[in-house]
């Protein structure tokens, strides 16, 4: 036992390349699976039952419809209640005694009982949402479920429930075979009684409702004129792309400089470490005030949410640039402005690289932020939507989408960087191989261009 | 060593062609001329005096050594005389002028590995040249044939990281001298290589020198390598850094490892031994108050 522990818990030592690769893929199925194992063991936490029957109760204003989720505690109460009022009509009928109500209110009475059973219909298919309250349809379903010409599955009738529906329809038959409602019964129908299935709270969907739902809602262009999902992420991405490329832009040389001469640095940064502090959103309104409506104060968030950052970060990430190599380059007979663009620069790229990387991640939180400001848009604006109506099996798939997004980017710079930076001696062979061919014509154009305007500056210089 | 094992001649005893060749040396033009070279930092503990009138002049095509216990401001003198630390007082000439800031005509090897990672091997070698606004297919023609000099033709679009150490040295030896400069500054360029690499080092850098007209200045703390590498040797006392004696190696040349078990060889060996390393110390060194910890009673002496 401790032999086969101690393999995979070696301290500060790799593992080999398929345990690895086994535990890279557990890390997405773990959660998954949890997930799965917490939505479909009924008896693990499920602490609510979701209607699939409701009933009206006499007296009472609350009214639940199938559906709505109720407590554990409070379901068998519920059922209760609706059994005795069955009991109640039972008795009465035995002992002969007749309801003293008008026919108008006991034939609407028993209408709504007719219509407990549409959530059924629905379910089946056997209606539509639009002809939901189509009480002929209804009607029929009644004949069919208590004759056995039809049989409910989704869900299926409790032997309670088929009796009631066998009861009822006897009653429904003598009056009229068809549905008329001058024709129903005044006397007293007997009510379904609830049926439900326990369920986790709204905000945990199910796998499935969430796959369900993510498929339509990437798939099918929205009735109400909304934009498409495409559309959204197109929006989304591109305020998070301008606003990251202004902030690069600006940052990235300000931050070289920084880190490369002490007065830019005395000068800008105490000014920016304090500016970063000052959280974002808080610029929101005055954002809004500046550049109006539209993008640009979303761009603009953007942007301050990254830009203090960035300068700071690639300053540090240029100050630990090793010393010896400017120095060597001083020997050789590098000037300042060599230094910078021969030296500092290329020396950096690859750590700049990375800073970046992780910069983007961040992005993507200023993102959901800006997307609220102002006129609301792109998949936040989604996400807000449906969550305020409690669609959360809406809302996940596009969580989901945005990390999705921001994963792969990442895992595809990542990889980039052994293209761009071969001489890091990260990446494999592929990316050795497309690094030469994407590397190669840019680059022997920049360092002709460069060698060029050196050559000319040394020209000019000398008499 | 305490016994006098070999009756050695005087160490300035010297043959009458390294005579000759020493003649023939001290009348060549001068090309680095320190005088009165004196440096202090300012630490946060009081002034540090690393150098204190530290004057020598080198000639041409010389092959000077500087050797000296480790924080005797060895690195110092030559940051002074690449220019990459200013003088707190007096002034290193390079051919009649005053150096200020580093330049191209000094050239130099460090003792950690400065190549630049981003760029290959022939990358390197024309960085110089590059600088200076030479590019183009002469200047690669250049830097290939400096590429060659250092035997490291098959690995000249090789990166850095792909190098080992002694190849590293090598390709920044060919960097320094494909700015051909007056003077190759090199401060312990072998200190980082295991000893096997370094006595190969050793033997191309003679190669090298032989083959190009370049004054060295070599800072080592290996006395063996100050010997055989050097014409003379410049001894540094520490605390404060002063020139404790200039030494001529009356090695004749050409150099080879069989020379290190040579009369002249040990005897110039040794002097070096008694400035570097005084008696005294030697003392003190040997009689460690050391508690005896081992039980087994197999003496090992
Ligand atoms: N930048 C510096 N600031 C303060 N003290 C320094 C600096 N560089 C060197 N020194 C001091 O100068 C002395 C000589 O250092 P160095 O030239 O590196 O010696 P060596 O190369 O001979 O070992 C040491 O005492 C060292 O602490
Ligand atoms: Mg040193």
């Amino acid at each position: 036992m401790r032999s086969i522990l101690s393999g995979w818990f070696k301290v500060r030592e790799d593992l080999p390349p398929g345990r690895r690769t086994l535990l890279t893929v557990l890390s997405f199925l773990i959660p998954i699976g949890l997930w799965c194992f917490v939505s479909y063991t009924p008896w693990i936490w499920h602490p609510e039952i979701k209607l699939q029957i409701s009933a009206e109760r006499e007296g009472v204003t609350t009214v639940y419809v199938a559906g709505d989720r109720l407590s554990r505690e409070f379901f068998p109460e519920f059922v209760a209640a609706v059994r005795a009022e069955n009991d109640t009509i039972r008795a009465a009928r035995d002992s002969g005694s007749v309801a003293d109500t008008s026919a108008r209110s006991a034939r609407r009475r028993n209408l709504k009982i007719l219509r407990q059973l549409a959530p059924v219909g629905l379910a089946h298919g056997w209606m539509t949402r639009d002809s939901s309250t189509d009480d002929a349809a209804i009607y029929r379903l009644w004949r069919d479920l208590a004759t056995g010409a039809r049989v409910a599955t989704r869900p299926a009738l409790t032997a309670e429930n088929l009796e009631i529906v066998r009861d009822n329809w006897a009653i429904l038959e003598r009056h009229s075979p068809t549905f008329a409602y001058g024709q129903l019964p005044t006397e007293p129908l007997l009510k379904l009684v609830p049926q439900g299935v326990p369920a986790n709270p709204v905000y945990l969907p199910a796998p499935h409702e969430v796959l369900a739902a993510g498929w339509h809602d990437f798939t099918h262009q929205p009735e109400d004129g909304s934009p498409s999902m495409g559309d959204r992420v197109a929006t989304s991405i591109r305020i998070i792309f301008l606003g990251f490329v202004i902030s690069c832009a600006v940052g990235v040389p300000l931050g070289i400089l920084c880190g490369t001469f002490d007065t830019f640095s005395r000068l800008f940064e105490p000014f920016i470490d304090f500016f970063r502090y000052l959280p974002a959103p808080t610029f929101s309104t005055l954002l809004v005030a500046i550049f109006l409506a539209h993008d640009a104060p979303k761009i603009a968030l953007v942007f301050v949410g990254t830009f203090f950052q960035m300068v700071l970060v690639v300053a540090k990430t240029t100050r630990l640039l090793d010393r010896s190599l400017l120095e060597a380059a001083q020997t050789l007979g590098a000037r300042p402005r060599q230094l910078i663009s021969r030296v500092v620069v290329p020396g950096i790229l690859p750590d700049l690289y990375n800073d970046l990387r992780i910069l983007l991640g961040w992005a993507w939180t200023w993102l959901v932020i800006a997307e609220l400001i102002g006129v609301k848009t792109g998949l936040t604006e989604f996400i807000e939507t449906q969550g305020r109506f409690r669609n959360f099996d809406r809302v996940f798939p596009v969580i989901i989408l945005i990390g999705i997004i921001g994963f792969t980017t990442d895992q595809i710079l990542a990889w980039l960087r052994g293209v761009f930076f071969p001489w890091t001696g990260h990446g494999g062979p592929a990316s050795r191989a497309v690094a030469r061919g994407l590397v190669w014509l840019p680059s022997t154009i920049i360092e002709s261009a460069r060698d060029r305007a050196e050559a000319m500056h040394n020209r000019a210089s000398s008499p | 060593m305490t016994p006098d094992l070999l009756k050695l001649p005087h160490y300035r005893e010297q043959s009458p062609e390294v005579a000759a060749r020493f003649e023939r040396l001290r009348k060549r033009p001068i090309v680095m001329e320190v005088r009165a070279l004196t440096k202090r930092f300012s630490t946060p503990r009081g002034e540090v005096t690393a150098l204190d009138a530290v004057s020598f002049s080198v000639h041409r095509r010389e092959f000077m050594c500087v050797i000296g216990a480790s924080g005797c401001g060895k690195s110092t003198l030559a940051r002074l005389l690449a220019g990459l630390e200013t003088p707190t007082s007096g002034e290193a000439l390079l051919d009649g002028r005053p150096v200020r800031g580093p330049g191209p005509d000094r050239g130099m090897v460090f003792q950690g590995y400065t190549l630049f990672p981003w760029l290959t091997v022939k990358g390197n070698v024309m960085f110089g040249p590059r600088m200076s606004g030479r590019s183009g297919p002469a200047a690669e023609q250049d830097a290939r044939q400096w590429i060659d000099l250092v035997g490291l033709s098959r690995f000249e679009n090789a990166y850095p990281h792909q190098l080992s150490g002694g190849m590293k040295q090598r390709v920044a030896i060919a960097r320094a001298l494909a700015n051909r400069p007056r003077v190759l500054l090199m401060d312990e360029p072998f200190g980082a290589l295991d000893a096997q690499t370094r006595s190969q080092m050793q033997h191309y850098l003679l190669q090298i020198w032989k083959n190009v007209d370049v004054t060295i200045v070599f800072i080592t703390h290996d006395l063996d390598e100050a010997v055989y590498l050097a014409d003379r040797i410049l001894v540094l006392d520490p605390h404060p850094g002063r020139v404790r004696e200039v030494v001529e190696v009356p090695v004749p040349r050409p150099r080879s490892p069989d020379q290190f078990l040579t009369p002249p060889f040990l005897s110039v060996r040794r002097h070096l031994d008694t400035l570097i390393h005084p008696p005294s110390e030697k003392q003190a060194q040997r009689d460690l108050p050391i508690v005896r910890l081992t039980e087994v009673g197999d003496d090992v002496e």
